[in-house]
Parts: structure tokens; C-alpha cells; sequence
């Protein structure tokens, strides 16, 4: 164990991300339709919840408005698909959905780096609350209120044929969404956690605990933030284009501000600035409703009313967690490998 | 009046306060001198509720004040100056008055405030302007007067003359001076500037890295050079 | 002609609304230093205990002071129990601590209220009166707003300048620890800031409701208003936050009627960037610096 924490971490990541591709197959390929749903739901929500740990962990940053930068990545996908005779490959598809919310996001975090704590999260959270009415308003090309609908292209027939010689079983759509979900969770996780560790995240770091130390070395701490913003507007984006997919749909209901809220408690939730946090978050959004529906249902609520079970057990955690442990529950797991380490 | 008994504090590691004991006797101006850092304003915070002594007690007028609030003190007697003076320049002169009368339990009639007017008549032509605009002297007797309008037994003053000019510096020491004489009160005086206060003081207590090396009266400590010299740097 | 008197009529009305959240806003930022996010589903909540009653048969009136007062003991609870522990700490959790409890309270209220959209009555009711042969859009319930907020306002004044109370409460507000060294219970006054807050919160609660739909959802939009509001007043400044609230509403009302209802948070976006980038500190600001 101690030589694995010892190696160098690109190779240590690189490694842990093989060793995550090998359990995504043995998952996806064991489990059911519904749950590989869930676990395209939980990829596209830890995609999400990573680049927001990161923004608000490392840099400190309070962003209430990921939920309308997913939005922008869902409806980008939702447009670029639209043409049924566009043979644009999917992943394509994905990246220019990114990179639409990365100049986005580019443009809102050149507004939002001057800003801090309480000033960040209400313009953030005034961005949440005005992007859905953009597709409200210019409802002929975006829907408006009944939304987009997302046509799902048809897996590439050499995939579905290298699938089936591998796992001796079909792809079909749901389980294609689940493992280019997962895909994007690894590729874009070790692209964090290498960001993170390198001299871009310490110079993240140093911004968020003391900037006018900070300036005094020489960081520009405009172009950090903005950086900081504009890569997790990325991950936004993706999750977006991601979750457009498996949903079939961009709507302006589907990217209230409960959403951004609800990353931002599995955020919390999973301890600022960790992205095994983030995977723990997002298994929670994704896992949570049902198991807690199904108990609600048991106690005599209606359908409508036990969904709400899981957000209220999400605000209570975020609630708990601000008052008993800031670090977030992987925070406090860090916390206890360090100390035995250093014994 | 104000006793305190083998009192000590500490900011975390940091003992900050060791094993003080002292007395100061009603109708006295007792000075508390020491170097920067030697634990005075410490000392002035402890008694009053701001830190939390890790050891000893502090008695008012025979009354143990172990376990009361910041909050309580005031209406038992003890007004405290603090470091900086505390005008609390977003609310007017009056305002600042009123809210130390009402520290003491009563609302300022106006009997108690036109007594303070007459001791600081520059308050008086400024009582309905923001104390934001009073000068550095005019604050220190906004926040004395501020304290008497309590009717306190007993009175913690730090550092009163910081930052004022010296002509200004003698003229509130001889208006302590004065109160004391008149109205028998307990005087705590905290003071860098050793030498105006123990010209004013009946005693002096002389504390280093938050522990008394001298007590003595006022006029032998002002006498004695070596200890001038080791520790109130005239 | 006709529209632009409308137009400014609703506005104004609005903007009242908007002014008595914004003063709820800036009251706990100046006792505490905490934008309460929460406040928007606080009022909600209370909204729905007048709904409950309502329905119940009971008059509007009795269900209009049952919120407000549930209000009163709600913004109380919340800063004894749940914000005392963060008050003077990082700014970030204080952010993430009402953001909690923004879901916690938007979930309860889907919970125990459900989620389908009920109407909700409006006193003096809702035509515009008649003047000659044309209707202004000023209704009963209009002019009602702009009086009980104005009341309301006017009670705090009152309460701040003219009594002991208010001082006290102001005190703590400016210097904690001085304040305690002047024997003023400075954790008591934070309650109360915080549940007189919530009061003036649920006033706007009950007058956003008036006439409309209420669902678990439709103050989110008021507490972004209200906070544009704020940061247009200057965060610390009561009569700013009204002021800002009226401007707000009128250039809300005219995006709205001009432009399009869908992109008035959009404008609210616009015109916050606009103010936090160019005057920090508020329209009124002296100081042309503020750290936001």
C-alpha cells in the first residue's frame, strides 16, 4: 500500500484509472437495465460534482449556476443532434458540447473572479435562476417549455460487434450511455486529479487561502480563478450533454435551481475538493431517490411526496456537516490516513 | 474593591497570563505597566469576561465573578475602556452615551447627561453628530463618559492616552484625576506610557510576559531607576 | 401611454415587494454578516401556514398574522440553533449552511404541503380601479402592498431610532464585543434581528402570494430579486434595499413588459453584474471600493 502511495501520480492515477475501467465493465455488464440508468445517471452527476468540488475546494469558489452550465451542455447536444442526417459521431457530439460551456463559462467566470463568498453564490445563483428562461423565451429554436428532444444516435455497429466479443453480450442503448459516462468520469478525473496536484492547483489553492499572499507571488489571480471556472464549466458541460442523452430531453424543469443546489449538498456532502467526495455525492444523487421513494411509499406517501425524501435527507446532511464536520465526510477520512501515515 | 487571585490565561499554547494576583483598593488609581506583549490588555480582558481564565478568580466588591458574562458585568459595577477606546463611531454621540446608561441598568435621564456635558463640553456641541467625527481625544472622553454613565463601581481603563497628543494626553489624566477624587471610584489604569500614569496613580503593578515582577506605590516605583529602566523604558 | 402607466404601476407594486425582501436580507447581513439564502423558502413556508388556515375557513386575516408570527419564531429558531455555530466563522460555510437549509425547507414543504400549485386569496381585491372610462393597473391589493410594506418599514425605523431596543440591537449589529462590554446581550439581539427579519420576509411572502399561485417553488425567484435589490442599496443599508427594491421593480416591469416575462432574471442577472462590477458598494455608495 505504501508503495502504491509512494509512486510518482500520474502513474498512480493512470493505474487507478485502469483498474476503475476493469470494475465499470464487471458492473455494467452484471447489472440490470434499470441500474446501469442509475449508473449513467451517477457518471454524468460525478462529472459534474468533480469539476465543482474542485472549483469550490481548491479554489474556493461558491458557484450556485453548474446546474445552468449543464444546461448549456444539454441543450447544445440537443441542438447538434437534431439534424437526423448530421452523421456527427457522438463523442464529438460531447467535446463541442464541452467546449460551448467552456466559453460560457469562460464569460461567466470573468464576471465572477472579482467576486467572493456571499457575492459569488447570489450572482451564481441569479445565473441559475435566468438561464432556463432563455429557452423559454426563444422557444422556436429551443423548445421553450416542453423542452428539446434529444435523438439518440445509433451505436457505431463495430462497437456493438467489439462488445460482443468481449462480454459475450449486446450493447444496447442505456448500457452504451453507461459506459460512455464512466468513460468521461475516468478521462476527465484524471485530468482533475493531475490538475490538482500540479502547480495550476496549488496556484488554485494559494489563491483561495490568501490572495493577497498570493498576488505578492506573483499569481495573476484574475486568470486563476477564471481557469479554475472555465474547467469546471467543462465538466458542467459534458454532464450536461451526458445527461441530455440518457434523459432524451433539454427542458428548462429539468435544470431548476434545486439542481445546482443539490450538486453543490453532493459536493459538501462528499468533502470539498475531493473528488472520491464527489464519486460518493454523486452515487448519493443518483442511488438515493429510489431507495427512499420506496420507503416513503411504505410510510403511506405518495409518489410525488416521498421523492422529496431524498432532498430533504440531502439539506439535513449539508446542514449537519456544515455544523459538526467542515471537512465533509472524506474530508474526515483523509484526515485519518495522514494520521497513520505519519505514526 | 477589585481583587484578583492567582489568575491565568492563555491563547492556546500561549500563556498569556501567569499566576497575576493584585488589589485595587477603592478611590484609587491603581496603573498596570509592562512592555508591549507583557500581558496588560490580557489582564483587563480576563477580568472582564472576554477571555476565559484557565485558572484563578477575580472578586467585585467581595463578589465572585467566576462564571458571569460579559454581558452581566457592567450592571454589577465594572465598566471596561477597551483597547482602542470601542466608539462605536456608526451611532451618534448621545447614542453612544445612552447605550452606557443603559449598561448600568437605567436610561440616562437627562440630569446624567447634562453632567456629562459639563465635564466634556466638546461631547456637548457634538452630541447629535456621528461619533465617527470626533477627534482622538474627544473619543476618549466620549468612551470615560460613555463608562460613567454606568455608575461604576469599579473602572478599566486601556491604554487611554494612545495615540493622543500629549497636551490632550495631560488634560484627560487630570479629568481622571479629579473623578476619581470626587466620585471614590476604583480606577485599573493600563498604560504603555508609564511615566503619565504613575504620575496620576496611587499604586503600580508592574507585569512582564504576563506575570508581576513589582508592585509598590506609585511614586517609588517612579523613583527607582533600574526598574524604570528594565521595564517601563524611561 | 396606457402601457407605460401600467407598466410603472406594476413596478411600483413589485418593487415594494421586492424592497421589504431586500430590507430582510440586509437586516441579517448587518446583525450577523450572512446572506440568509434561506429566507425565500422561510417565507414560503409561513405562506403556506396562512394557506392552511385559509383553506380551513378561517379569514384571511387570522391566517396573514398566523404567518407573520410563524415567521417571528421561525427566523428566531433558525439563528439560535442552526446559524449561531457558523456566525463569525468562514464565510463560505455560513453560504453552504443556508443553502442546506434552502433544500430542507423546500423539500418539507413539498412534504408536508405537497407540490401542485394553489391560488392564494388577495385582500381588497385584484381589478384596477376605474378612473373616467379607464382602468389604471393599480388594484386594492396593490395599494395594500405598498402600505403594509411601508408600514412596516416605518415600524423598524421607529423600533431602531426611537427605542432603547433598537439601539441595543443596533450596537450589536456594528461591534459585537463592545457592545457586550456595555452590558447589551448581544446573542439575544442577533435572534431577534433574525426573527424580525423573517417577519418582514413573510410579509413579502404573503404579498408575492396575493392573487397568484403558490407552489414550493415561487419565492426562488424573490430571493434573487431581493438580493439584486440589496447589492443595489448598498448590502448595509435599509433605506438603500428599499430603494433598490423599487428601482429594481420598475426596470424588472419594464424588461417585462417590453422584452419578455422569461427574461426578467435574466435582466436581474444583467443588472447585478452591472452594479457589482462598477459600483460595488451600491448606487449611493461614498466609498467606490467594497470587497465583494
Amino acid at each position: 500500500m505504501s508503495r502504491f502511495l509512494a509512486m510518482p501520480t500520474t502513474r498512480r492515477h493512470l493505474l487507478l484509472a485502469l483498474g476503475a475501467l476493469v470494475v465499470v465493465v464487471l458492473v455494467l455488464e452484471n447489472t440490470s437495465q434499470f441500474r446501469n440508468a442509475q449508473f449513467a445517471a451517477m457518471a454524468y452527476y460525478a462529472i459534474a460534482a468533480g469539476g465543482l468540488t474542485i472549483l469550490t475546494g481548491l479554489n474556493g469558489q461558491l458557484s450556485l449556476g453548474h446546474g445552468a452550465l449543464m444546461a448549456v451542455g444539454a441543450y447544445t447536444t440537443a441542438l447538434l443532434l437534431q439534424e437526423p442526417d448530421s452523421a456527427l459521431p457522438l463523442v464529438l457530439v460531447l467535446v463541442l458540447a464541452t467546449v460551448v460551456t467552456l466559453v460560457v463559462g469562460a464569460l461567466v467566470g470573468v464576471a465572477a473572479a472579482r467576486l467572493h463568498g456571499p457575492y459569488l453564490a447570489g450572482a451564481t445563483l441569479a445565473l441559475a435562476v435566468a438561464i432556463p428562461g432563455i429557452p423559454l423565451y426563444f422557444s422556436e429554436t429551443l423548445g421553450g417549455d416542453q423542452g428539446l428532444r434529444v435523438r439518440m444516435p445509433d451505436i457505431p455497429v463495430w462497437l456493438d460487434d467489439a462488445v460482443y466479443f468481449v462480454t459475450g453480450q449486446g450493447l444496447t442503448p442505456t448500457r452504451f450511455l453507461a459506459y460512455l459516462g464512466w468513460l468521461g468520469v475516468i478521462v476527465v478525473f484524471v485530468l482533475l486529479a493531475n490538475l490538482a496536484r500540479s502547480r495550476v492547483g496549488r496556484t488554485w489553492q494559494a489563491v483561495r487561502d490568501d490572495e493577497v499572499a498570493a498576488e505578492l507571488a506573483g499569481i495573476d489571480l484574475g486568470r486563476a480563478r477564471v481557469l479554475a471556472f472555465v474547467v469546471s464549466s467543462g465538466c458542467a458541460g459534458l454532464a450536461g450533454g451526458l445527461l441530455a442523452l440518457s434523459t432524451r430531453l433539454a427542458a428548462p424543469s429539468g435544470f431548476a435551481l434545486t439542481l445546482s443546489l443539490l450538486l453543490l449538498s453532493a459536493v459538501v456532502l462528499g468533502g470539498l475538493g475531493s473528488l472520491t467526495g464527489a464519486l460518493v455525492g454523486a452515487a448519493l444523487l443518483a442511488f438515493l431517490p429510489q431507495v427512499v421513494t420506496g420507503f416513503g411509499a411504505d410510510l403511506g406517501l405518495t409518489d410525488v411526496q416521498a421523492a422529496e425524501i431524498a432532498p430533504l435527507i440531502y439539506g439535513l446532511v449539508t446542514v449537519l456537516v456544515v455544523l459538526l464536520a467542515p471537512a465533509g465526510l472524506a474530508g474526515g477520512l483523509r484526515k485519518l490516513i495522514h494520521w497513520r501515515r505519519g505514526t | 474593591m477589585l481583587t484578583v487571585d492567582h489568575l491565568s490565561a492563555a491563547y492556546g499554547a500561549v500563556r498569556a497570563l501567569d499566576d497575576v494576583s493584585l488589589t485595587a483598593p477603592e478611590g484609587e488609581i491603581t496603573a498596570v505597566l509592562g512592555a508591549n506583549g507583557a500581558g496588560k490588555t490580557t489582564l483587563l480582558r480576563t477580568i472582564s469576561g472576554l477571555v476565559k481564565p484557565t485558572g484563578g478568580t477575580v472578586t467585585l466588591a467581595g463578589r465572585d465573578l467566576s462564571g458571569l458574562s460579559t454581558e452581566d458585568l457592567p450592571r454589577l459595577g465594572l465598566a471596561h475602556v477597551p483597547e482602542g477606546r470601542g466608539v462605536l463611531t456608526e451611532l451618534t454621540v448621545e447614542e453612544n452615551l445612552r447605550l452606557g446608561a443603559l449598561g448600568g441598568g437605567r436610561r440616562a435621564g437627562s440630569a446624567d447627561l447634562a453632567r456629562v456635558y459639563e465635564l466634556f463640553p466638546a461631547l456637548a456641541e457634538r452630541r447629535s453628530r456621528l461619533a465617527h467625527v470626533l477627534s482622538g481625544g474627544e473619543r476618549q472622553m466620549l468612551v470615560i463618559g460613555r463608562a460613567l454613565l454606568s455608575r461604576p463601581k469599579v473602572l478599566l481603563l486601556d491604554e487611554p492616552s494612545l495615540g493622543l497628543a500629549p497636551r490632550i494626553v495631560v488634560q484627560i489624566f487630570e479629568l481622571l484625576r479629579g473623578l476619581v477624587r470626587d466620585e471614590g471610584l476604583t480606577v485599573l489604569l493600563v498604560e504603555q506610557n508609564a511615566r503619565s500614569a504613575l504620575s496620576i496613580a496611587d499604586r503600580g503593578v508592574v507585569l512582564n510576559l504576563g506575570a508581576v515582577v513589582v508592585r509598590d506605590a506609585a511614586t517609588t516605583l517612579a523613583e527607582d531607576d533600574t526598574l524604570r529602566h528594565a521595564y517601563l523604558g524611561f | 401611454m396606457q402601457q407605460l402607466l401600467t407598466t410603472v404601476l406594476t413596478g411600483l407594486t413589485l418593487g415594494m415587494v421586492y424592497a421589504a425582501f431586500a430590507l430582510a436580507l440586509v437586516l441579517i447581513w448587518r446583525a450577523t454578516r450572512i446572506v440568509n439564502f434561506a429566507q425565500a423558502p422561510m417565507a414560503m413556508l409561513t405562506t403556506y401556514v396562512a394557506l392552511v388556515l385559509i383553506d380551513a375557513g378561517y379569514s384571511y386575516w387570522l391566517g396573514f398574522a398566523v404567518a407573520l408570527l410563524s415567521g417571528l419564531v421561525l427566523g428566531a429558531l433558525v439563528e439560535r440553533f442552526v446559524v449561531r455555530p457558523v456566525e463569525g466563522k468562514s464565510e463560505i460555510n455560513a453560504v453552504i449552511l443556508t443553502l442546506g437549509l434552502f433544500i430542507v425547507f423546500h423539500a418539507l414543504a413539498a412534504l408536508v404541503f405537497g407540490s401542485r400549485f394553489r391560488s392564494f386569496p388577495a385582500p381588497f381585491g385584484l381589478r384596477g380601479f376605474q378612473v373616467g372610462d379607464t382602468t389604471i393597473a393599480l388594484t386594492g391589493f396593490g395599494v395594500f402592498t405598498i402600505l403594509a410594506v411601508a408600514a412596516v418599514m416605518v415600524g423598524l425605523v421607529l423600533l431602531f431610532r426611537g427605542t432603547d431596543l433598537g439601539l441595543r440591537m443596533r450596537a450589536s449589529a456594528f461591534n459585537q464585543e463592545v457592545s457586550r462590554l456595555l452590558g447589551v446581550k448581544v446573542g439575544r439581539m442577533l435572534t431577534l434581528g433574525w426573527a424580525l427579519a423573517a417577519l418582514v420576509g413573510s410579509l413579502s411572502g404573503l404579498l408575492i402570494a396575493g392573487g397568484g399561485l403558490v407552489h414550493p417553488s415561487y419565492m426562488d425567484g424573490v430571493v434573487v430579486y431581493g438580493f439584486v435589490a440589496a447589492v443595489l442599496g448598498g448590502l448595509d443599508s435599509p433605506v438603500g434595499a428599499v430603494i433598490g427594491g423599487v428601482l429594481l421593480g420598475l426596470s424588472l416591469s419594464i424588461v417585462s413588459g417590453y422584452v419578455g416575462s422569461e427574461l426578467v432574471p435574466l435582466a436581474a442577472l444583467v443588472i447585478l453584474m452591472a452594479v457589482l462590477l462598477l459600483r460595488p458598494g451600491g448606487l449611493f455608495a461614498s466609498v467606490r471600493e467594497r470587497r465583494v
